[in-house]
């Protein structure tokens, strides 16, 4: 067992692109974790979609033996930590496993708002915060005036701050000894009973269900008897081990070290992240586990066939173990038929639980339109909260509608500042504070949820050239004029189509909506026509004009395979094609919402 | 024995049009006349072997066949007759186009038993044709279309092309009766499509309107069955008896040789049916025609007869299918109730499509389980 003293426990804070996932990967190199040729770009993002997008999603630990320039050996244990602001509670989570964090800033870029609201989840959770600035080798990088940003706008001290370039190397072997010096070791509770918390969990087919565990007290070994606090069920430990980053086999896992643990469980729900492992007779105390998420954005989710519905509910399941953050409950739709109501961190939680779904799980969803929770309340003095626009009540009954409002805090160049404001007023923004700090200004707006989540961290980006960051959180529900804008797909409600938004916005959503419907509903053999409504009222409409003719004019020369790759692509199309009626619609279609311009 | 069809693929073109996506190439220097004859020979040989039935048509398409000598035909023509039994009446055509053939070849083609011809002309109009990257002009096309009879071929078919950039219906009648005129047995009408990686889908040319587009297509039927142009397939249209042979056996999923560049064959041996592809480029082709074999799996073959034999305006019978693919009628029941249902086909113990079915022929394919 690895006496505690020379443990040590760390995340990296980082906003994407600033460089974590290299400067890990240059860690992993320098303790020679891999091989040369196994030294694959960024390979703790390890799910395809993280890879793919370049971002991490998932906590994932890396355990590494680091030989000191005093000789001493070292075990590091990064804990890695997404960067994008869907995914910030999945910080904490790491942050538990945790004595310390780096802040990696990227010496070009400067402080961005995210990285300052991880810093602050850092500091509550007692962990020593080791600044560090990144891309030195940059020749428009300006370390000095970054230092100044991180002190006026973090408020810690950074005039020590390591520089380094996580590309070339440069300065990582110092920052290792730095941080072997500074972040403390875990505490030596090596003669306690076991006490171990788990930081994630997900699902593999051959072993069950795989825990990363941080060992707070006592160890852990194969052939132990342990239980999960909450659940209380005994299960026989099958293996221990570390991520090296391979999954690597140990006899047992002493305190301070964070590792996996296989004990033979088969039902998802038998580890949960954030409980606590103890042994089987043990009575020791749970660890406080972590703060239940709320999600923010709600859809309804259905296969695009019903033989699917057992297979969905399985997948939703399994991925729920390993993704604390995704809640759902059965629902049915008039046009959709049997799904789940799903809800989400923000929309690019729903993306990628939507691809995971149909990549891991080999299922075809379609969502209905995303939206934020309303609260309503009535005449006869009830309030309820709906996350289901088709199940608004009567207007005749209700007293007061309210929308929930964030107050978000954006960090951006001041050469930005107009278009930011610009974008913030569109979106019904108040602004509340504005404070200049270093080459960037510090802005707070106070934003209806339903406009922060849908698409403006996106838009955020596009009209600071990727400069400007966000953090925000849910503040409050306030009065609103809110409507129920309703679609209607040849004269039929569609009701996972229907949105709930601001009257004055009505009409031009409307339009707006079904001219991107238009385009994405294909023609066919009769014109559909797509229709916006408040109540009874059509605000918008537009026809889908009907197919004339569609046929290959030439099929000669006895060459047939393209034409058959072709009509073989088509018919895999068709078949995620939701048929309303007679109408075919794809699902891009239902969430025409989100690729409205404003 | 089922009469089959033999294939000859000339993968050489004075220029490349920005709409073919056919396997042509623009001549480098000179063409190996010699050796590509020669391989032709071997791949034929190769390919016999597997093939019984009597040879009822022979195609030398392209490319541009008629860029090579009449000698150099005939001998892959007198080749074929050594080692398979072609029919005393088959039906042998040779593409041409305007601009790439002269009247003395037209003459040696002739005597050395090509029967029909089937000329490139595409629009009678300079500017279409101009439009088309086309390399010809109306001149040459008299030219050729003069040479051709005073040949004394008898059986012709004109390739001609609807829905061009900047035409009306006036304008696509004015071909269409130019083309008539001349009496040719056949018109393969068909309408210009812009198809991936061809020069046209880099850079699309603006096309008429869709509402124009239908009264080309609609009056332009019209317009042939009066002057006595029977259609009998989506785009092809003959006088009485005058049906392209060849053709028809790959629209009633017939067996073929492919021979040639880029070429593909289709045989049915003891109930498999296999696909035969040969060495695209004319590069390697020359080297070896690295002959590849493909079955055809149960699954996809309802799809590859249907996708012929719906093309067909007399369609055809179950009996056929049943036949030709070796399944039974069984497996295509769901398709025939779909179909019927939708309106294109006209019976449920048939596949005859409706007009409606030859209209929207893509759509009705995508019906199949």
């Amino acid at each position: 067992m690895f006496d505690p003293k020379y443990i040590r426990n760390f995340s990296i804070i980082a906003h994407i692109d600033h460089g974590k996932s290299t400067l890990a990967d240059r860690f992993i190199h320098l303790c020679g974790g891999l091989t040369d040729r196994e030294m694959e770009e960024q390979v703790l993002d390890s799910m395809d979609i993280e890879r793919e997008r370049g971002i991490t999603i998932k906590a994932q630990s890396v355990s590494l033996m680091y030989e000191a320039k005093n000789g001493q050996k070292y075990q590091l244990n990064i804990i890695d930590t997404p960067g994008h602001v869907d995914f910030s509670y999945e910080v904490s989570r790491s942050m538990a496993a945790c004595e310390g964090a780096l802040l990696v800033v990227d010496a070009a870029q400067g402080v961005e708002a995210q990285s300052v609201a991880n810093c602050y989840t850092a500091i509550e959770q007692d962990l020593e915060v080791l600044p560090v600035l990144n891309k030195i080798d940059l020749p428009q990088a300006d370390p000095d005036l970054v230092c100044q940003e991180i002190e006026e706008i973090i408020g810690i001290e950074a005039s020590n701050a390591l520089r380094v370039s996580a590309k070339t190397g440069d300065g990582v072997e110092d920052l290792l000894e730095t941080l072997i010096k500074v972040v403390p070791s875990p505490a030596d509770y090596r003669n306690e009973d076991l006490q171990a918390l788990i930081i994630d969990s997900w699902f593999d087919n051959y072993l069950g269900v795989i825990s990363l565990v941080r060992v707070v007290k006592g160890s852990i070994s194969r052939k132990d008897r342990i239980v999960a606090k909450s659940i209380g069920k005994v299960h026989q430990v099958d293996s221990v081990g570390i991520f090296t980053p391979h999954r690597t086999e140990m006899e047992t896992l002493g305190t301070g070290e964070v590792g996996f643990v296989v004990a033979g469980i088969k039902e998802v729900k038998g580890a949960p992240v954030g409980d606590t492992i103890a042994g089987a007779n043990s009575d020791v105390a749970a660890l406080p586990g972590f703060e239940t998420i709320r999600p923010q954005v709600y859809a309804g989710m259905f296969t695009v066939s019903s033989d699917d519905f057992d297979s969905f509910r399985d997948a939703l399941e399994k991925l729920t173990l390993n993704d604390a953050a995704l809640v759902y409950e059965p629902e049915s739709s008039d046009a959709l038929g049997s799904g789940f109501r799903c809800g989400f961190l923000g929309m690019l939680h729903m993306e990628i639980v939507q691809e995971r779904l149909e990549r891991e799980y080999n299922l075809d969803l379609i969502s209905s339109a995303p939206t934020v929770i309303y609260e309503i309340a009535f005449k006869n003095g009830n309030v309820v909260r709906v996350d289901n626009p088709s199940q608004l009540p009567d207007p005749s009954s209700v007293a007061e509608m309210r929308e929930p409002i964030a107050l978000a805090n954006i960090l951006v160049p001041s050469g930005y500042l107009g278009n930011i404001i610009n974008l913030c007023v569109e979106r019904r923004g108040v602004q509340k504070d504005l404070q200049f700090v270093g080459a960037q200004v510090s802005v707070s707006y106070e934003l209806p949820m339903n406009e922060v989540v849908l698409d403006f961290f996106d838009k955020l980006k596009s009209v600071s050239r990727g400069y400007a960051s966000l953090e925000y959180g849910f503040l409050k529900f306030q009065p609103s004029n809110l409507v129920r804008l309703d679609v209607l797909i040849n004269g039929d409600h569609v009701d996972a189509l229907a949105l709930i938004v601001h009257r004055d916005d009505a009409r031009g959503k409307g339009h707006a909506l079904t001219k991107k419907m238009k385009e994405l509903i294909p023609r066919q053999l009769f014109d559909v026509a797509i229709q916006a409504a408040i109540g009874n009222q059509i605000i918008a409409r537009q026809t889908v004009k009907a197919l004339r003719k569609n046929v290959t004019a030439k099929c000669y020369g006895g060459d047939i395979t393209r034409k058959k790759k072709l009509l073989e692509k088509q018919k895999a199309g068709k078949k995620r094609m939701k048929k309303l009626g007679s109408v075919e619609i794809p699902q891009e279609a239902f969430l025409a919402v989100l690729k409205v311009d404003k | 024995m089922n009469p089959i069809g033999l294939y000859i693929h000339f993968p050489w073109c004075i220029k490349k049009c920005p709409y073919c996506d056919f396997n042509s190439h623009v001549i480098d220097g000179q063409i190996p006349e010699k050796e590509y004859i020669s391989s032709l020979i071997n791949d034929l040989y190769d390919d016999v072997a597997d093939f019984h039935g009597p040879i009822n048509s022979v195609f030398l398409g392209g490319g541009t066949p008629s860029l090579f000598s009449p000698r150099s035909i005939s001998e892959i023509l007198s080749t074929t007759k050594n080692v398979l039994k072609v029919s005393d009446d088959a039906e042998i055509t040779l593409e041409a186009n305007p601009g790439a053939l002269d009247a003395a070849n037209i003459e040696g083609f002739r005597q050395i038993g090509v029967n029909r011809l089937s000329l490139g002309v595409q629009s009678f109009q300079d500017q279409h044709l101009s439009s088309l990257g086309r390399v010809h002009n109306n001149d040459d096309i008299n030219y050729a279309i003069a040479a051709i009879k005073s040949a004394g071929f008898t059986n012709i078919n004109f390739d001609l092309m609807h829905g061009l950039p900047k035409q009306d219906w006036k304008s696509a009648k004015r071909d269409l009766l130019q083309a008539i005129s001349h009496e040719p047995t056949h018109i393969s009408w068909y309408q210009l499509t812009i198809e991936p990686n061809t020069v046209f889908s880099h850079k699309p040319p603006s096309l008429p309107c869709e509402e124009m587009l239908i009264e080309i297509y609609e009056r332009g039927i019209e317009l042939l069955s009066q002057e006595g142009y029977n259609r009998y397939e989506i785009s092809a249209f003959s006088q009485l008896n005058k049906e392209s042979r060849h053709n028809l056996n790959y629209w009633q999923f017939g067996d073929y040789i492919g021979i040639g560049a880029g070429a593909h064959g289709k045989h049915t041996i003891g109930g498999n049916i296999y696909r035969t592809t040969k060495s695209r480029s004319p590069r390697d082709y020359l080297i070896s025609p690295n002959k590849k074999i493909k079955t055809v799996s149960r699954s996809e073959i309802p799809l590859e007869y249907l996708m012929n034999s719906l093309r067909l305006v007399s369609g055809s019978e179950l009996r056929d299918f049943e036949e030709r693919t070796g399944l039974s009628k069984e497996v295509i029941n769901n398709f025939l109730n779909k179909a019927f249902e939708g309106g294109f086909i006209d019976n449920k113990r048939r596949l005859v499509p409706t007009q409606l079915g030859l209209s929207f022929l893509d759509e009705v394919l995508l019906l199949i389980d």
